[in-house]
């Protein structure tokens, strides 16, 4: 009786789950005769990356290839990026576009794919360079922008609005992450000549909103004469105005943020939120595709394609919002 | 012999279960059955499969572990940081198990002689350890190892995948512990009527705090297969990954109540999961709906369990 | 309806049968229930009294047979219709919440409100307080149950059930838990339940006390209707109907010889429950140990087996003080504890046969920490056979055994490790006659063979017919040590409520 009813069960939900793939645009097996390309992404509940896969998704189409796009549950879980990689090798896909969840850690898998022959092109988080050369992977190319210049572009903002003078929470995001230190360098090496802005608390938030809703609660409790946060992505950054209503002190603090998705334009529209750097993740996940691509048809490729960067004031804040 | 029919009886509808999902999965993408792909589960599904191993235990003693994942990441740093400061191979897996046993056993002290109920004193654990690890590393990754050490994770024999060794290792010693010893027979008894066993002048508290070190050292040896296989060590690595192990095992039919229970079920378990996610990354199936068909996998596998128990009365 | 100067019966119950896998539970039962009776319902385990009460509580469904109620047919399908018609159970086991009042737990989900939600304390005190006085209890109902008594915590089962307008009530073993004076009380309560029209049905396995209590006794056997008689009636007379053989001794002849002294216990403690129990058993003696309830027997079980740790006095085993810290010390003297409560602290209920029987000297059946499964095979196959476990093979989960195959095992579990002084809390409890006979058999041969048996009991005709001396016990004390021949029930029972002799 129990054997009959588990093996009745699991193949019904099996069922579910093939209905379910069926209704998937991406799925297929090369039933359709094109080629076929991944986008595995760090994780898909962050709108940089829902964006990235929409300019992904419209690439494909113009180039008339199937695209798979994966992601892990969480950022942080590298080794579940690793299998989906190690999976999509299995699945024989054309071509594959990675943000790696870590930048050292995924490097033994573009190993792997470049055993099974599968151009890899790295995007948004560099892979560690060190940790490349050592294990001997290549990569095709590296869509991205330039996060270091972007710290650097919204470090000399805060100089040129606060005057020279400001007490400055930074919101970090994993440790030893590269996109995170990058943002922080640029940002600190712009301040660096104005000893009027000062850094007086430094935390990780992890990428995440509520984290960087109650570590900035905490960092306001320990300094209450913060008059700037400056968080390496947009999501802390709305965490923190968050935190910042909630101390009663709207408008008494600027918020800095990174990647310039809708809700931070919205945010800075509205007057919550000071600045943000605009990434383009569409941009780069066109890019992405079509270098993957190329690469998958032997076509040359550059080593590095840089993706536009930009800063977002109140000034630019609708305007600029043309990935719609 | 109808009891004895009816726990192997469960084993085999999970089997049969796992065999179904993978004859679905055959005529659904012809990537499935394949020896490389096949091999890739395998290796794939050895992380979580020798976390269970230990959970099986603790479940099967009528607790639960939930400070797993904290202490893949504490054994990985310790691991990581030994190499790095240029002890030899042995030394660095000696300390790394040393110290997945030592964490394992504070849990079963804080149990036994604290009389925690083991959610609370692993819980407090999950981020005690987790804490240690970050603190240890700075909260950064720690990577880049010899080539000899990575080959615990990248060493092929007769093709097969070195990690894929390293778990029917575990699980046949653990088989062997759990099936033939007399610590084996206390971790039954004890989860299946605990004063009574103690009655039966069995030190229980030694016993239980002993399983949880045996949990904490199945972590410690999923996070040398973890180390090698990502050539890098993160504070933050096994973050949620209790929940993984604990569905292994209760898929693979060990109640939660305790005193029943198997690893013969558990790599069963392991294994549908392992091929369940693999499957659903070869047919493209969306990362939303993988996680809800995981779901429901978990929870009617259980449900099965517990309509065929109430039925039996 | 039709013959007014006979009233149908409050309760028939007609050609009720229920089939289990493998087995007839019911086969075309009858049973009638007398408006104001107290109806005993009699049998071995396993004759189907329990079965046939799931049935009338809407528990079980039956596969055949109706039910009258006021001598019209009533659709029962279910425990809510059971409570529609006035049909309440009371357990062994309570169904009350230990943290909430006694008041609150009478009319748990079903409280009277003020407004929306929120409870009218004051009504439900008053009709909790009128409930409980009408049983003649003093109970104040707005204690936490946990804080009661078992025979206190009974009461307030009752007043829940009277609160459901309940006109036929149905007791499992009432009496197992109280002692005497109690047990006068439940009695005088059952009294005025019936004065008001309530009809009892009243399971017991206590032969003694039915009679006090009963109007009518009907016997089961094998799942069949037997017979009903008058109360008071022979009981050796309903023996013979429950067991349809004459069982004219109850109590094997002795064969046992009393030895040596084996184990002393000196000025033995453990507060609140026990203090300063001293006495020595003998090789060959069955130590017979009797009390009321509550009267620190188990307690000086506990402390002698190391199941608790005595705060002062010590146990001397052959001369030797032992140093009994865990109940692993006690086992590796010999001194084997046969518990009261046998699920709970006797066996583990999903291991085998040959495990539990193993489990207390596994070391011993164990090299290097491996187990040796053909010693253990060896270990449970003959005292399988030796004990007469009734049991499919060896392998057979101790839970699918019965209540007498299951307190062998217990019993088993000692006997492999070969221990020599062997406490027994309540060896019988549960058990059917037969396997009780067995019980008794078997303790009289480990005697004879030179161990020494406490025996705790709460049946005074165990106590009497088992014991070469009695230690009766009250609050704690020793309060008397008689000889077999001096042990009567007067003096037995004056000893244990505390009365000189």
């Amino acid at each position: 009786m129990r054997a009959l009813h588990r093996s009745i069960l699991y193949p019904a939900v099996a069922t579910l789950v093939a209905l379910a793939g069926g209704c998937n645009r991406a799925a297929g097996t090369g039933t359709t005769g094109r080629p076929r390309v991944a986008l595995v992404m760090k994780t898909l509940n962050n709108p940089f990356f829902i964006d990235m896969q929409r300019g992904a998704e419209k690439a494909a189409k113009d180039l008339d290839v199937d695209l798979v796009v994966q992601a892990a549950d969480r950022e942080t879980d590298v080794e579940r990026q690793m299998q989906i990689v190690e999976n999509l090798i299995q699945a024989h896909v054309g071509a594959l576009a990675l943000t790696p969840s870590g930048s050292r850690e995924v490097v033994p898998v573009v190993g792997k794919a470049n055993a099974a022959k599968i151009p890899v092109v790295i995007v948004d988080t560099r892979l560690d360079q060190k940790a490349a050369t050592d294990a001997g992977v290549k990569t095709a190319s590296f869509v991205g922008s330039d996060n270091y210049r972007g710290g650097q572009i919204i470090g000399e903002y805060l100089v040129k609005v606060a005057n020279g003078r400001a007490k400055v929470a930074i919101l970090e995001g994993i440790p030893g992450h590269e996109t995170g230190d990058s943002r922080v360098r640029g940002f600190k090496d712009a301040i660096k000549g104005s000893p009027g802005v000062t850094i007086v608390a430094s935390q990780p938030a992890n990428w995440e909103r509520d984290q960087g809703f109650n570590v900035f609660q905490n960092i306001l409790q320990a300094h209450a004469d913060i008059d700037t946060v400056f968080a390496c992505n947009d999501i802390m950054a709305l965490g923190a105005i968050e935190a910042i209503s909630a101390a009663g002190k709207a408008g008494q603090i600027r918020v800095l943020g990174f990647d310039a998705i809708d809700d931070a334009r919205r945010a800075i529209t509205d007057g919550k939120m000071t600045a943000t750097v605009a990434q383009y993740p569409d941009e780069m996940g066109r890019a992405a595709i079509e270098a993957a691509v190329k690469a998958m048809k032997g076509e040359a490729v550059p080593a590095d394609i840089g993706v536009r960067i930009g800063l977002i004031t109140k000034e630019n804040a609708a305007r600029d919002s043309d990935k719609k | 012999m109808r009891h004895r029919l009816s726990a192997s009886g469960r084993r085999l509808g999970t089997l049969a279960g796992l065999f179904g999902l993978g004859v679905l999965l055959w005529a659904l993408t012809p990537h499935f059955l394949t020896v490389s792909n096949l091999l890739n589960v395998l290796e794939q599904t050895s992380i979580n499969a020798v976390i269970a191993a230990g959970m099986t235990f603790v479940i099967i003693s009528a607790g639960i572990d939930l400070s797993v994942g904290s202490l893949v990441a504490v054994a990985g740093v310790v691991l990581a940081s030994t190499l790095h400061a240029g002890m030899p191979i042995t030394i660095a897996l000696a300390a790394s198990l040393a110290v997945g046993f030592a964490f394992g056993l504070l849990n079963g002290l804080a149990i036994t002689w604290g009389r925690l109920p083991p959610f609370i004193a692993t819980l407090g654990m999950m981020s005690i350890a987790r804490g240690c690890a970050l603190l240890f590393t700075e909260g950064r990754p720690v990577s880049g190892f010899d080539p000899a050490f990575r080959s615990i994770a990248t060493a092929r024999l007769l093709g097969i995948p070195a990690p894929v060794f390293v778990t029917i290792a575990v699980y046949l010693m653990a088989h062997f512990v759990l099936a033939e010893t007399r610590f084996g027979r206390y971790v039954y008894s004890m989860g299946g009527n605990e004063e009574a066993t103690r009655l039966s002048g069995v030190n229980v508290r030694l016993h239980k705090t002993l399983v949880y070190g045996v949990s904490g050292l199945a972590s410690a040896v999923a996070a040398v297969l973890l180390t090698a296989r990502l050539n890098s060590a993160q504070p933050i690595a096994g973050i949620m990954y209790e929940l993984d192990a604990i569905a292994a095992t209760v898929i693979g039919g060990t109640s939660l109540m305790g005193g029943e229970g198997g690893l013969g079920g558990t790599i069963i378990g392991a294994l549908i999961m392992g091929v369940l996610r693999n499957g659903l990354n070869l047919l493209g199936v969306s990362s939303f709906v993988q996680q809800i068909v995981i779901g429901l996998v978990i929870v009617f596998a259980v449900l099965i369990d517990t309509v065929l128990k109430a039925r039996k009365g | 309806m039709t013959d007014m100067s006979q009233p149908a019966p409050l309760l028939q119950m007609r050609g009720i049968c229920k089939q289990f896998p493998g087995v007839r539970a019911l086969d075309e039962v009858a049973f009638e229930l007398q408006r104001g009776e107290v109806h005993v319902l009699l049998g071995e385990n396993g004759a189907g009294k329990s079965t046939l009460m799931r049935v009338l509580s809407g528990a079980c469904a039956r596969d055949a047979g109706e039910i009258l109620i006021d001598g019209r047919p009533v659709a029962l399908h279910s425990p809510r219709d059971a409570q529609a018609l006035g049909i309440s159970t009371i357990y062994q086991e309570f169904n009350l919440v230990p943290h909430l009042s006694a008041a609150a737990n009478i009319f748990l989900g079903r409280e009277p409100l003020v407004g929306a939600g929120i409870i009218n304390r004051g009504k439900l005190l008053a009709d909790a307080t009128s409930l409980l006085r009408g049983l003649g209890t003093t109970i104040d109902p707005g204690v936490r149950v946990k804080h009661l008594s078992v025979a206190e915590q009974q009461m307030v089962e009752v007043a829940k059930a009277l609160s459901l307008d309940a006109r036929i009530l149905i007791m499992d073993e009432p009496t197992s838990a109280l002692t005497e004076s109690e047990i006068d009380e439940l009695f005088s309560a059952i009294g005025r339940l019936t004065k008001r029209g309530v009809a009892v049905i009243y399971i017991s396995h206590r032969m003694e006390e039915l009679a006090r209590v009963g109007h009518r006794a009907t016997v089961m056997r094998d799942g069949r209707y037997i017979a009903t008689r008058p109360l008071p009636c022979p009981i050796p007379t309903l023996v013979r109907l429950m067991a349809n053989r004459d069982i004219t001794q109850h109590f094997p002849t002795p064969t046992r010889r009393r030895g040596a002294p084996l184990l002393h216990v000196e000025g033995i403690s453990h507060p609140p429950r026990l203090h300063d129990v001293s006495f020595t058993l003998h090789r060959g003696e069955i130590l017979g140990v009797a009390g009321l309830l509550g009267a620190g027997r188990t307690e000086l079980a506990r402390a002698i087996a190391g199941a608790d740790v005595p705060t002062a006095g010590r146990v001397v085993l052959e001369g030797r003080p032992l140093r009994v810290r865990a109940p692993s010390d006690a086992i590796r003297a010999g001194i084997g504890l046969v518990p009261e409560d046998r699920k709970r602290h006797g066996f583990v209920p999903g291991q085998s046969v040959a495990a539990n029987l193993a489990l207390p000297q596994l070391r011993r059946l164990a090299r290097a920490g491996v187990v040796d499964r053909r010693r253990e095979r060896a270990l449970a196959t003959r005292w399988i056979e030796e004990l007469r476990i009734k049991t499919p093979d060896a392998s057979a989960r101790v839970l699918t055994l019965s209540g007498g195959n299951q307190q062998k095992v217990v019993l088993g579990k000692w006997l492999a490790a070969g221990s020599d002084v062997l406490i027994v809390d309540e060896p019988t409890r549960g058990i059917d006659v037969a396997a009780k006979m067995e019980i008794y058999q078997l303790l009289d041969r480990l005697a004879a063979d030179g161990a020494g048996i406490l025996m705790i009991s709460s049946e005074l005709p165990e106590i009497l017919g088992m014991s070469d001396r009695v230690l009766v016990m009250h609050q704690g004390r020793v309060q008397a040590v008689l000889d077999a021949h001096e042990a009567t029930q007067e003096r037995v029972l004056q000893a244990a409520l505390g009365l000189a002799s």
